[in-house]
């Protein structure tokens, strides 16, 4: 690369000279800006493709299952079913023809067109080019939580913004930026994998986080530090704390934009490329930009809602790699299920590029899944909590606080003041390090959970902390607050030291009075309880067992297990009612998720198709597992679980039923779990299994959680 | 004008020296006008065009898939003073229109130049161009022989087109065939992982290993 044009110098420039540039260079951002928005909303188009039914990457699934739909495929189509791209075997329904008569499998598809679209072809080769480049990152990042990729930055862009910060400086152009490069390396894959680029993304923040502004360099700086709050902090990453961005960035340039009159004439002309032969055609009107709005949106509230910090979208569950394949199900399902995991669906959260890093891996490597290092500890424990498992202490003393409601902030502030005469968590040693943990329940998602900072070697802490709720007051009658205290055991497991439930309907929110109440056991023999002491709705469901058709009773040797088990379990879901609303407007886009366990050695997992804006959907959708034996079905468990769905980001748990006979244990993945079926649920599944060939029809109510007791 | 209806943003990028014509050729094919008056370029401006394309497979016929193309059609300054700057545009356009003035010797004489600026500054080294001589219609002053100008191009292993946007001749032609390359490209770019199944793997591997000037490295 020539280095003698390290700079564009616009001093030599007149100023009305340096005016018609900046002109140019606005209406190019006004073209950009468009651009930004028809890229995001693509690639908003991918996930949804993407997330389908699609192998995920910290799932194990069958080798002869669609990669894509997960139906299981003949053995005959095996071989042939390969896609090219990401060699996943493929259904033939996952399959897009391409024109020139080769086919990839519909993500692969759909990528590819994709970067087409998005002129990502052209940019990941611009990449590879001036890959010493740092703003050309060479991962690809992610929708959601980062800047775009300043690969797309163009000359227009970082001139247009280093002159409106410093126009008397030299301006920069791209190349100049070496200096600052610290830590990319050139590998210009995109897959290579989330840990590695968020190492060099981080380095890179560093240096944007100092501006100094005296010298060509730091001019720079700054420009690539308005960069990032300017026009792409809507995607920018959770841990930069969000600003007025967009507002900011039109002020100073609004005015002139809009007065500016673009040469321009959008005729349309029609180009046939193999003659290259132009003759008019109709003008086609342009459609007024309001496009999306809501992408937008989406955006900004998952930045909003995600708390973690970026490494950590690795599901908890690789930590059991070493498992063997016939705890699939178990894997997919204790991801999937609130009470065991609060990172409810993680898969859902995954975002675009581990799905893709993911989905290029070939089948083969996908035993020993990449994603593994980096596991949110703080979630895991959390996860313990809920599973019940964790050491526990015989509960003593109290916790003072105050719950007041901030109409100004329109936020519940709750102060922890202090604990007296805790129990000691470590009993071996003595001592607590006991902090406070709270959830505004119902809400047991990781979205509601607050906790204060972890007091060393004590048994009365002192506090003094405000964890605050942004929540509309209406809200909160139906809803009541979980007060827990925890010891925090560094390197054991942490312990529970007592927990407090206050109802808020009929807490006094204005006064900042303190509350003294004294710490409670969990209830924990009281699980089904209060996993209903919540309204969540109702699922109506109908179940039937078909028996085989064939006489199966006479077991012929030699044929065996075929026609035994060729019996089939029909579920199907009717409708819900009166669901809990999750989403702004009051209402919810929910879809069913069905499990049956013990599971056999293929997934089990079924989903509705999402029912939009209805706190009463019908989805008149059926599951159907083949090849049961009624024998079976009496140790087995249905779970279905009524999920919000929530485009990138994580589900909502809506509720859930579990139907069993009630009183077996089952065993999931590697636990035995005592099933806790109560009245309705294990009745109807009696019923179905006492008439087989014929429906039987209930009305469940469905549990605020699903977390239940392990025996074992 | 700026509003996201449409499939693809192609940006193109007219360069060459001052005087060729580059801004008129532009003003051509954009608007359908000829403005005779030499108004030079200060740095850069851009033109924007929205263009229907029809795909076509490599064998000629058309897919009958038709595409909206937002074109935005950068015009760079050809004087001196301005060079850095221009230079700077080069990395953020897909395709380039190389262009010289058939009136003018030393105009083309400066197409080398050009060439080796664009291999330096490009989004790779070797992008697609298309050399375009323009002012065709004034024959009597003419510089540049069409068999030259044909000869350099096929050096280069670019199309060439003679244009005039005073009349207007071969001006869309010449841009079109420059999309047409870009188009193409990105489809190499992005097909090229699933080889074509059809030829199966031998012939696969064959076109691999000719030196194929216009694969891209991606």
């Amino acid at each position: 690369m020539p280095q003698a044009e390290d700079m564009i110098n616009l001093g030599f420039l007149s100023e009305s000279e340096q005016e018609l540039i900046l002109e140019v260079l606005r209406r190019d951002e006004e073209l950009r800006l468009a651009e930004e928005q028809r890229v995001r909303k693509l690639k908003t188009e991918l996930l949804d493709v993407r997330r389908k039914g699609a192998k995920r990457g910290s799932g194990r699934y069958s080798q002869r299952s669609c990669g894509r739909c997960q139906e299981p495929l003949s053995r005959l189509t095996v071989f042939s079913s390969q896609c090219k791209m990401c060699n996943h075997l493929v259904c033939r329904n996952c399959r897009t023809v391409l024109p020139k008569g080769s086919w990839l499998c519909s993500v692969c598809a759909k990528e590819s067109d994709l970067k087409k679209r998005t002129g990502d072809w052209f940019f990941d080769q611009r990449v590879n080019r001036f890959s010493t480049m740092p703003g050309h990152d060479l991962v690809r990042v992610s929708l959601k939580k980062r800047p775009p990729p300043k690969k797309r930055e163009t000359t227009g862009e970082l001139l247009l913004r280093s002159t409106e910060i410093n126009p008397d400086l030299p301006t920069p152009i791209p190349r100049t930026r070496q200096k600052n490069q610290t830590t990319d390396k050139g590998q210009s894959t995109q897959n290579s994998g989330s840990i590695g680029s968020r190492e060099s993304f981080e380095s890179r923040e560093d240096i944007w986080s100092k501006p100094i502004r005296s010298d060509t360099e730091s001019a720079e700086n700054a420009s690539i530090i308005s960069s990032k709050t300017e026009t792409e902090s809507g995607r920018a990453t959770p841990e930069q704390p969000r600003k007025e961005n967009r507002s900011v960035q039109s002020s100073p340039t609004g005015s002139s934009v809009s007065s500016v009159t673009v040469p321009v004439k959008a005729d349309i002309v029609n180009i046939d490329s193999t003659n290259a032969k132009a003759n008019t055609a109709p003008d086609v009107k342009a459609n007024s930009p309001s496009p999306d709005l809501d992408v937008d949106r989406l955006f900004k509230k998952s930045i909003k809602r995600d708390p973690r910090p970026s490494a950590e979208y690795v599901s908890t569950l690789d930590l059991r790699d070493g498992c063997d394949t016939s705890e699939v199900s178990m894997g997919n399902r204790s991801r999937s299920v609130p009470g065991l995991d609060i990172q409810e669906d993680g898969e859902e959260e995954e975002d675009i590029d581990s799905l893709v890093s993911f989905h290029k891996r070939t089948m083969a490597s996908s035993s020993s899944s990449l994603h593994s290092s980096k596991s949110t500890l703080g979630s895991l424990m959390s996860i313990y909590s809920e599973g019940g498992d964790f050491d526990s202490v015989e509960v003593s003393g109290d916790v003072v606080f105050s719950m007041s409601y901030d109409e100004h902030t329109q936020s519940l502030q709750v102060f922890i003041k202090e604990c007296h005469e805790l129990a000691c968590g470590d009993s071996s040693r003595q001592l607590s390090n006991p902090y406070v943990k709270c959830y505004l329940l119902p809400d047991k998602s990781r979205q509601s959970k607050r906790k204060t900072s972890i007091k060393r070697n004590t048994v009365n802490p002192v506090y003094q902390e405000t964890l605050k709720y942004s929540i509309s007051r209406s809200q909160l009658a139906t809803r009541s607050m979980l007060i827990s205290v925890w010891h925090h055991g560094r390197l054991s497991r942490n312990a529970f030291l007592g927990e407090v439930e206050i109802p808020l309907d009929c807490q006094d929110l204005d006064s900042t009075d303190m509350d003294r109440v004294a710490l409670m056991a969990k209830a924990a023999s009281a699980m089904p309880a209060s996993a209903f002491a919540q309204y969540k709705g109702e699922l109506v469901i109908s179940l039937k067992y078909i028996t085989p058709k064939k006489p199966t009773t006479e077991k012929i040797k030699g044929k065996k297990a075929v026609t035994g088990e060729g019996g089939e379990l029909h579920i199907l879901i009717k409708e819900a009612k009166n669901l809990v609303a999750v989403k702004p407007g009051g209402t919810s886009d929910s879809f069913v998720k069905g499990y049956l366990f013990p599971a056999k050695a293929k997934n089990t997992k079924k989903k509705t198709p999402v029912v939009k804006k209805n706190l009463n959907p019908h989805y008149d959708h059926t599951f159907v597992y083949k090849d049961l034996a009624l024998e079976q079905l009496k140790g087995m468990c249905l779970e279905l679980t009524v999920w919000d769905r929530e485009a990138l980001l994580s589900n909502e748990f809506l509720g859930g039923v579990r139907l069993s006979s009630g009183r077996e244990t089952v065993k999931i993945g590697k636990e035995e779990v005592q099933m806790d079926s109560v009245g309705e649920e294990s009745s109807l599944w009696e019923k179905m299994m006492q008439y087989p060939d014929s429906w039987a029809e209930g009305t469940l109510p469905l549990r605020s959680t699903m977390a239940k007791a392990t025996v074992k | 004008m700026t509003d996201g209806d449409y499939d693809y943003l192609i940006k193109l990028l007219a360069l060459g020296d001052s005087g060729v014509g580059k801004t008129t050729f532009l003003y051509r094919y954009t608007d359908n006008k000829f403005n005779p008056k030499f108004i030079t370029t200060v740095g850069i401006d851009f033109r924007e065009k929205r263009v229907v394309y029809t795909a076509s497979n490599p064998n000629g016929t058309t897919t009958g898939k038709t595409f909206k193309v937002h074109l935005q059609l950068w015009d760079t300054a050809g004087q001196e003073r301005f060079r850095s700057l221009t230079t700077a545009f080069f990395r953020d356009a897909m395709g380039f229109l190389l262009m010289f003035d058939l009136t003018s010797q030393q105009s083309f004489l400066n197409v080398r130049n050009w060439m080796s600026q664009l291999q330096a500054n490009a989004y790779c080294e070797n992008p697609d161009i298309v050399l375009v001589g323009n002012k065709a219609d004034l024959a009597d002053q003419r510089e540049v022989q069409e068999k030259q100008a044909k000869e350099l191009a096929d050096k280069y292993g670019i199309p060439y087109f003679e244009t005039s946007a005073a009349t207007g001749a071969e001006v869309d032609k010449a841009v079109i065939t420059l999309l047409d390359l870009v188009m193409k490209r990105m489809e190499q770019c992005v097909d090229k992982p699933p080889a074509e199944p059809a030829n199966g793997n031998g012939a696969t591997k064959l076109a691999e290993e000719q030196p194929n000037e216009k694969k891209c490295a991606c």
